[in-house]
């Protein structure tokens, strides 16, 4: 009889016993991230049969469960890793926007002091002072744009380390959890779970998702396997893959991710890597830090570009003034005017192909970069599509035809040696990507700025009617720099009365067109007559005649820089060609800066609102899993009092089964 | 619904993160002053600030251009007054040359006077700004513009027109020099020349009235043609002279024009990006005290615990 009771007395002591310890070892563990709260879960053993029915048998402890909801840890990895990109990119945007700093120490600032340096120089233009200002203001506009492009760089190169220590982290949680794969299914063979290392594992596969998007599939052995990039599989068993770092296909300075597949690396498409530090990484590099440089190179090309050619038109104070030929102020460094890269997967060798561009007009040059590649639908033949995609259609390009596209000219030759290059090869055409950062200023002597126009026109006293020279600005190389040319209104447009009919004659050479007032002398479709363009104002007569000669002292004239400074004015930035010729839209440098600055701002923006409310969903799924797993202290303190008192209950049992069994003695042995 | 303990102070210290925040971002904002720092803080803001910059610099930029014109038309202006001086000094002399009691000698002295104001008027036509550019120097000049040439007649050696500076306005930095002193309407019939010169002018009344032995009805119609040439050009010098003030007078429209122009790209760029004082103190002063209660609140709730109950 005694035994029974003492028995009960000692399951009893040993099931609040378990529960203390469970209870304080929840405790221990109520700080630490991941720690599932556990319980021991006790049974009332089976009766004992006898005549006068069951009698109970006290207590069993059963097993040490952990309280935990697989859907919940799976949400709070997933929505963390969600967190983890939106909080990358953004991250690397907020950086980001120093480049388009606004205000007074902004790029955009400087094209501005660019231009109102030239009006300075159109007010003074033989002031060697005035020369040095514009010089000086040129010199600002560079350092701007190489800093831009070179803090743009430095991006990409922290993106690239950040991506192999990702990598890295990534390989080292794939190892841990393949390994602790194996000792879950080892100790799983005593048929109990192994609670500590399930946390473990949980844990790891959290901090996983940090880095990268994963999926997780129970197998029924007790490990999980965990997949990343839609379906490629990292952790299968107690075997991990491992991830690499390695060059993009196009351009060795940007990242991509690969996986080893026994001796070959299969790069992963980094769209469908969905979440994780490494995603938001991939979506910076590709979409933001290209975005970013091919805007500015394009601002930085169309501006040194139409500076150069109306430089170029003009006249210089080198000695003798006005004889020696103007040279270009702004200048590219290698590389930085368009560069042509070859996907390292190309099977082709450079000496197969033919392909070339070139920048014909700046001005229509369009903030993007090009792939070519073989038409999927029918390969062989190639066709240019923008990158990162814009929704526009690939333009077919026939080997051997010159294609003009963007102010572009690509000629392309897929079979130079009579053998068309395989239609898997690809290519990517970067026109202005590099262009910010290489660019320089190549002129140093204030004399070499051509201020003067090779011309100056003047309406003769002569003249009955009133009209008086407005400006004349050079548009195109002259036909002959020394020519007079007399310009002479013939009378009224028959068609539209509004109009003046004029002939001219240069030299030997004569021609004719119509003026219509507000518009240019010669206005299209008129021929050109010297390469000027010249605006008058007042009403001619017929028999009126305008002259247009050599420039007799270029270090008075400010024509050229008049022309220079109007550029500032002017839409020539991303100018689309029509149709029908002629071209439109178009933005002014300092638009063009501003528009680059919202859309970067936006992204920003926008990124930063999306880490936000990802952040925020992160931490209410982490609430939610911690909520039902975690530890509540006063819980634990409250399941202390009661452990310790049936402790204490059963310690009692035990004693009465003692005195009880020494008063059996005590009959016994009388 | 179960609170565990870690993640109560995980989230209680998430939150008192997130006020220090927005204090922080407050106080950033009310210390520069600016809104608007950067791009995403409010792009459509940053950029109306920054177009507005950019018309303030082209504003600025204007205005120089216009200061370099006003400086030479002012000069120019000043010239003409004394060109005028000087004719009206000649005029007189020519028509004391006509005094019928003057003999030879007499006429002598006052063809010095003529000289003299020659050479003067010489001067005035080739006067420079200070900075080295010739009030009158047309579409760019030889230096100076007017000179003698070999048979001793003035000519000009520049390219006529005048220089314009940069503006949308037409403002000149220097003057179309032949048309103002050489190409007077003389408004004679032809076969006599359409336009006039002044120093042909001058130096044909000094020729005609240093004739020796000259009858007096030779020197009356001297006098009579240069008085009459004088005043035909002193009124082409007039209009010259009242061309210049109202160019002077446009200046001073065009420089509140611009003026105008720049307040408002002011106003624009510090509506677009200034901080509402106001405003900012009051959402720094709730921050605050929100910041204030969380932080009372997080030291009260954790000092609850059921073990400070439990004793012994």
């Amino acid at each position: 009889m005694t035994t029974a009771l003492l028995s009960i007395g000692v399951r009893a002591m040993t099931a609040s016993y378990a529960s203390l310890q469970t209870t304080s070892h929840n405790i221990a563990n109520a700080g630490v991230e991941g720690y599932s709260r556990q319980e021991t879960l006790l049974a009332t053993s089976k009766g004992l049969f006898t005549g006068a029915g069951f009698f109970g048998r006290g207590v069993d402890v059963v097993e040490v469960k952990r309280a935990q909801d697989s859907f919940l840890t799976r949400e709070a990895a997933s929505a963390k890793a969600l967190s983890a990109m939106d909080q990358a990119r953004a991250g690397y945007l907020v950086q980001m926007q120093s480049v388009f700093r606004t205000g007074e120490q902004g790029l955009g600032h400087a094209i501005s002091q660019f231009f109102a340096a030239m009006s300075d120089l159109a007010s003074r233009p033989a002031d060697t002072a005035s020369r040095q200002v514009v010089l000086a203001r040129a010199q600002d506009l560079v350092t701007r744009f190489r800093e831009g492009g070179t803090q743009l760089a430095r991006l990409q190169t922290a993106v690239t380390e950040e991506v192999s220590a990702s990598v890295q982290t990534i390989n080292g949680l794939a190892a841990s959890i393949a390994k602790i794969n194996k000792d879950i299914v080892a100790a799983s063979a005593f048929g109990q779970e192994p609670n500590d290392l399930l946390d473990e594992r949980d844990r790891l596969i959290s901090r996983l998702s940090e880095h990268v998007q994963v999926s997780t599939i129970p197998a029924g052995d007790g490990t999980v396997n965990v997949f990343i990039g839609g379906g490629q599989r990292l952790v299968l068993g107690a075997n991990a893959e491992q991830l690499k770092r390695v060059p993009d296909m196009f351009d060795a300075s940007r990242s991509a991710v690969a996986v080893s597949e026994g001796a070959s690396l299969r790069q992963l498409d980094a769209g469908a890597l969905g979440g994780g530090r490494l995603a938001g990484l991939m979506q910076f590099q590709s979409e933001d830090i290209v975005a970013a440089q091919v805007m500015l190179g394009q601002l930085a090309r169309a501006l040194t570009d139409t500076v150069n050619a109306q430089q170029t038109l003009g006249l210089n104070l080198q000695p003798p003034a006005g004889t020696v030929a103007s040279r270009p102020l702004f200048g590219l460094e290698h590389g930085a005017s368009g560069s042509i890269h070859a996907a390292g997967t190309n099977q082709s060798a450079s000496s197969e192909y033919r392909l070339e561009m070139r920048v014909v007009d700046a001005s229509q040059l369009r903030a993007t970069e090009y792939e070519l590649r073989s038409d999927p639908a029918a390969p062989g033949s190639w066709q240019l599509l923008r990158v990162p995609a814009d929704g526009s259609p690939a333009v077919p390009i026939v080997p051997g035809v010159t294609l003009g596209i963007d102010g572009l000219e690509i000629d392309f030759d897929d079979a130079t040696t009579g053998v068309p290059i395989p239609a898997t090869d690809r290519f990517l055409l970067a026109p202005v990507t590099r262009a910010a950062i290489g660019l320089q200023r190549l002129l140093s002597d204030p004399l070499d700025l051509a201020a003067a126009s090779p011309f100056v026109a003047s309406a003769p006293a002569a003249n009955t009617g009133s009209v008086s020279v407005d400006s004349l600005s050079m548009v195109l190389p002259p036909a002959d720099p020394a020519a007079n040319v007399v310009i002479s209104f013939t009378g009224p447009d028959p068609g539209d009365p509004s109009r003046m009919l004029y002939s001219w004659t240069r030299g030997a050479a004569s021609g004719s067109g119509t003026w219509t007032p507000g518009k240019p002398i010669p206005a299209p479709p008129d021929p050109d007559i010297n390469g000027f363009s010249l605006m008058l104002s007042g009403v001619p007569v017929a028999g009126d005649t305008v002259e247009v000669m050599p420039t007799a002292f270029p270090e008075f004239n400010n024509g050229n820089a008049l022309a220079l400074n109007a550029l500032g004015g002017r839409n020539l930035v991303g100018l689309q060609e029509l149709a029908g010729g002629g071209v439109a839209g178009g933005a002014t440098f300092n638009d063009a800066f501003v528009a680059a600055l919202v859309d970067i701002g936006v992204r920003t923006q926008g990124a930063e609102a999306a880490a936000a409310i990802s952040g925020a969903r992160a931490a209410q799924a982490e609430q939610a899993r911690a909520d039902k797993a975690g530890v509540n202290l006063d819980e634990e303190a409250a399941r202390l009092i009661q452990f310790q008192q049936s402790y204490q209950a059963a310690a009692k049992v035990l004693q009465i089964a003692q005195s009880v069994f020494a008063d059996l003695l005590k009959i016994s042995g009388s | 619904m179960r609170v565990t303990t870690y993640s109560a102070h995980q989230s209680a210290i998430f939150n008192l993160q997130q006020r220090q925040q927005g204090l922080q971002k407050t106080q950033e904002q009310l210390t520069s002053g600016k809104r608007v720092a950067k791009p995403s803080d409010d792009p459509v803001a940053a950029a109306r600030a920054e177009r507005a910059l950019a018309a303030m610099t082209r504003a600025d930029a204007h205005q120089r251009a216009l200061e370099a014109a006003r400086t030479v038309t002012q000069f120019a202006e000043t010239a003409l007054g004394d060109a005028g001086e000087l004719i009206q000094q000649a005029r007189e002399t020519v028509l004391a040359a006509g005094n019928p009691s003057y003999g030879e000698g007499e006429r002598r002295a006052l063809v010095l006077t003529l000289k003299g104001v020659r050479e003067q008027l010489l001067g005035v036509a080739n006067r420079s700004d200070g900075a080295g550019n010739y009030l009158f120097g047309g579409q760019g000049t030889e230096r100076p513009p007017f000179v003698d040439d070999a048979s001793g007649r003035v000519v000009y050696q520049g390219t006529p027109g005048d220089t314009h500076v940069a503006s949308d306005e037409a403002l000149s930095i220097s003057l179309d020099g032949q048309r103002t002193w050489l190409e007077a309407p003389s408004g004679k019939a032809p076969p006599a020349p359409a336009s006039l010169s002044i120093f042909d002018v001058l130096d044909t009344a000094i020729a005609r009235l240093s004739v020796s032995g000259a009858s007096d009805a030779d020197v009356a119609l001297a006098v009579k043609e240069g008085v009459g040439d004088l005043d035909a050009y002193h009124a082409h010098l007039l209009a010259a002279r009242a061309s210049t003030g109202e160019a002077l007078n446009r200046m001073d429209q065009a420089e509140l024009r611009i003026a105008d122009g720049k307040l408002a790209a002011q106003t624009e760029r510090s509506g677009a990006e200034d901080l509402d004082l106001v405003q900012a103190i009051s959402d720094f002063q709730n921050r605050q005290t929100g910041y204030d209660a969380a932080l009372r609140a997080y030291s009260m709730v954790q000092r609850l615990s059921l073990f400070n109950y439990i004793s012994g």
